[in-house]
């Protein structure tokens, strides 16, 4: 491998590696705008200028591999003053809006002009005008005037999506990004393109002039969108609710995994988390009698759930689980199955339509912990019978998570039959649909970004996702939800934290042994089964 | 006029496919074909660049990128004669304005406009390299030169 020096620290790297890369593993980040290690080099933006020893020239670190003995200078008064002039160009038409630019605050021409510009203008020169807020598609927006033509997104949707709608028209100082005519930006993975795009040039539909970006707090999360479970950020809107309608959860973005989803995320699960905010969320436990719904506290509503659950027999108690449910919930929910001894337990339900499905990111199974429903080892029965046996009078209680049995495959008459023929319907989830409308008994939950918790991918990657905001309401983690009527059922403890429920999975459930919150970290592990 | 859907005749298929065999990597011919593309179909429209992309394995938008950078592809309907007016340093010193100006009021039409009985499309462009000449204009592929007035108006009657 060869060895080089930068800045003079010496570093061995892979041959091929080019000097930004190279740099980065040394802590030394040399600004650029059109690199991007996803992406074809295009050495575009000139930014990433370094001088390199016994060659005359300021070369650019993006297109320039490593090579034995090569000495590299990454702060020397010629490239501070290089990239002090490069900085200079890339302004020269850029219209400085900032005031009103969505992305201020995440802006690599504000960062990099207070870290390497810092220069007086000299342009007395009009500058060029070009279109503004122009709709792409139906999540991108584009500031033609913004741009300063790295290609990012040009090359995005050549290399990544392979639907090259975007190309740099024109030339000089009237280039500009555009569609062709009458195509539109409309591909599975639009919205990645804002994220790559280095400064306010592509902007978010769903997300600009909601709030400011430095008014959001971020955490880590999974996509729960399909089995894949994206690695994502959740950015939270919490000091300045007034601004964005009430809408807590105020945009996903990716978050690098290489194993998953590299630096991507599809705009179905980007643009998927209304729900969490939506008006239909469930926030307080209720209990219908008759045609009246009525609220009640949860240390009334527990007795009554638990006793509804004793009262009848193990064999008329049906539960229909949720693949959307974490680890942690399904292990608490095989353990109060254990406990009263109901054995007509099932995850599946198959939707009225299958889902789409690619060769990249999108799989069609739109529930996040399918693999993870599978490993815990809930129940065995199958669904359809459970209903039918609701039905027929055999199951007595049905319980069931999430699920909208009405928007299934399955058809409506023979749902409705089960649901009405059901003495007792237990509902739990996070969000109102036609299903629950049947429920005596309503158990809210918390979303996902309201709580802890590990989905299983269908590579068998446990992964984590965390807390960004406080339950909606009264809703609680269903693991929460479970455990107490697990210690109203048998009086056991309960446990205080998702992480206490995922220690005791680890312990009983081979797939999982060994694991932890701590090892499966950021990046997620693989269950026993998968591993190589 | 551009059908509605260009397509070329098997004989231009084959000068495709010849100049294509020119360049390592057939993309290189991207250029020449679209000449041929608007000799053949009188300008580049959206829809010669669709088929062009076609015969590449090109996006449309790629296409488009070179269409709208270089100066000599016509993206809309031309006259039946281009008149192009240096207007560079050399021509400009020998009178370029002048004669441009002449060209404005005699045709009616502002650089980059096409009279409307579809004869002449008048351009300003830059220098084509023949200063001793200046002011100088090219009509169509022919070079004309140390111009006056008079000598322009001649040149306009000639044009069918």
């Amino acid at each position: 491998m060869p060895k080089l020096t930068i800045d003079g620290r010496p570093l061995e790297v892979p041959p091929g590696t080019n000097l930004i890369e190279a740099a980065r593993r040394l802590g030394i980040e040399i600004p650029h705008y059109c690199y991007h290690p996803a992406l074809s080099i295009a050495g575009q933006c000139r930014l990433c200028v370094v001088d390199i020893e016994k060659v005359p020239r300021p070369q650019v670190a993006c297109n320039t591999v490593v090579a034995e003995g090569m000495v590299v200078h990454t702060e020397t008064e010629r490239v501070l003053e290089t990239r002090k002039s490069i900085m200079e160009f890339h302004l020269i038409n850029h219209p400085l809006d900032c005031p009103v630019c969505d992305q201020a605050g995440e802006c690599w021409l504000q960062i990099y002009y207070m870290k390497h510009g810092l220069y007086d203008p000299r342009m007395v020169d009009e500058k060029v005008h070009k279109p503004k807020a122009v709709p792409l598609g139906p999540h991108v927006i584009l500031d033609a005037e913004r741009c300063i033509l790295c290609s990012r997104c040009v090359r995005f949707c050549d290399e990544v999506t392979g639907t090259s709608e975007l190309g740099i028209f024109h030339r000089g100082d009237r280039s500009e990004i555009g569609l062709f005519p009458g195509q539109e930006l409309a591909n599975k993975y639009s919205g990645n393109v804002v994220d790559i795009c280095p400064v306010g040039a592509l902007t978010d539909r769903d997300f600009r002039f909601q709030v400011r970006v430095w008014y959001l707090d971020t955490q880590k999360s999974i996509c729960p969108g399909c089995a894949r479970g994206c690695n994502i950020e959740v950015h939270v809107s919490r000091r300045r609710v007034h601004h964005a309608e009430g809408r807590r959860v105020v945009r996903l973005k990716p978050r690098f995994n290489e194993a998953v989803n590299k630096w991507w995320i599809c705009d179905a699960g980007r643009y998927g988390s209304a729900f969490v905010d939506g008006d239909t969320r469930l926030q307080a436990p209720a209990r219908r009698d008759g045609e009246k719904t009525l609220e009640v506290a949860w240390t009334e509503m527990i007795p009554l759930a638990a006793g509804r659950l004793r009262g009848y027999r193990a064999d008329e108690i049906g539960i229909l689980a949720s693949p959307k449910l974490s680890n942690e919930d399904l292990f608490l929910l095989r353990r109060l199955c254990d406990a009263l001894g109901v054995g007509a337990v099932d995850y599946r339900v198959p939707p009225a339509r299958p889902g789409d499905e690619d060769d990249f990111l999108i799989r069609a199974d739109k529930n996040a912990n399918t693999r993870g429903a599978e490993l815990v080892g809930l129940g065995g029965a199958d669904s359809r019978a459970i209903l039918a046996a609701a039905r027929e009078r055999r199951v007595k209680c049905l319980w069931i998570f999430c699920h909208d049995l009405l928007a299934s495959a399955w058809p409506e008459g023979e749902v409705l039959d089960g649901l009405l023929g059901a003495e007792t319907v237990i509902f739990q989830g996070t969000n109102a649909n036609p299903t629950s409308a049947y429920a005596h008994l309503v158990l809210p939950a918390a979303a996902y970004p309201e709580r802890e918790g590990t989905w299983t991918n269908f590579e068998g990657r446990v992964q984590r996702f965390r807390q960004a905001l406080p339950p909606l309401g009264r809703a609680l983690p269903d693991w929460e939800i479970l455990g107490r009527l697990l210690q109203e059922v048998q009086g056991a403890p309960r446990p205080a934290r998702a992480e206490d429920c995922f220690r005791d999975l680890a312990a009983t459930v081979p797939a999982f042994a060994g694991m932890s919150y701590r090892s499966i970290g950021d990046a997620g592990q693989l269950v026993q089964t998968a591993r190589p | 006029m551009t059908p509605s859907r260009p397509q070329f005749t098997p004989e231009q298929q084959a000068e495709v496919r010849r100049l294509q065999g020119l360049y390592p990597d057939p993309q290189g011919a991207l250029l020449p074909v679209l000449h041929l593309a608007q000799d053949v179909f009188g300008y580049i429209s959206e829809e010669v660049e669709e088929y062009v992309a076609g015969l590449f394995g090109l996006a449309p938008a790629h296409v488009h990128e070179v269409v709208t950078f270089y100066t000599m592809y016509f993206r809309e309907p031309k006259g039946r004669h281009i008149v192009s007016v240096c207007h560079n340093l050399s021509c400009h010193l020998a009178g370029a304005p002048g004669i441009l100006d002449h060209l404005r009021r005699r045709l009616g039409i502002e650089p980059g406009g096409t009279t409307d009985d579809g004869r002449v499309t008048l351009l300003a462009v830059e220098c084509l390299c023949a200063c001793e000449m200046a002011p100088m204009l090219q009509v169509d592929d022919r070079y004309e030169g140390n111009l006056t007035p008079e000598t322009v108006d001649r040149l306009i009657d000639q044009l069918q």
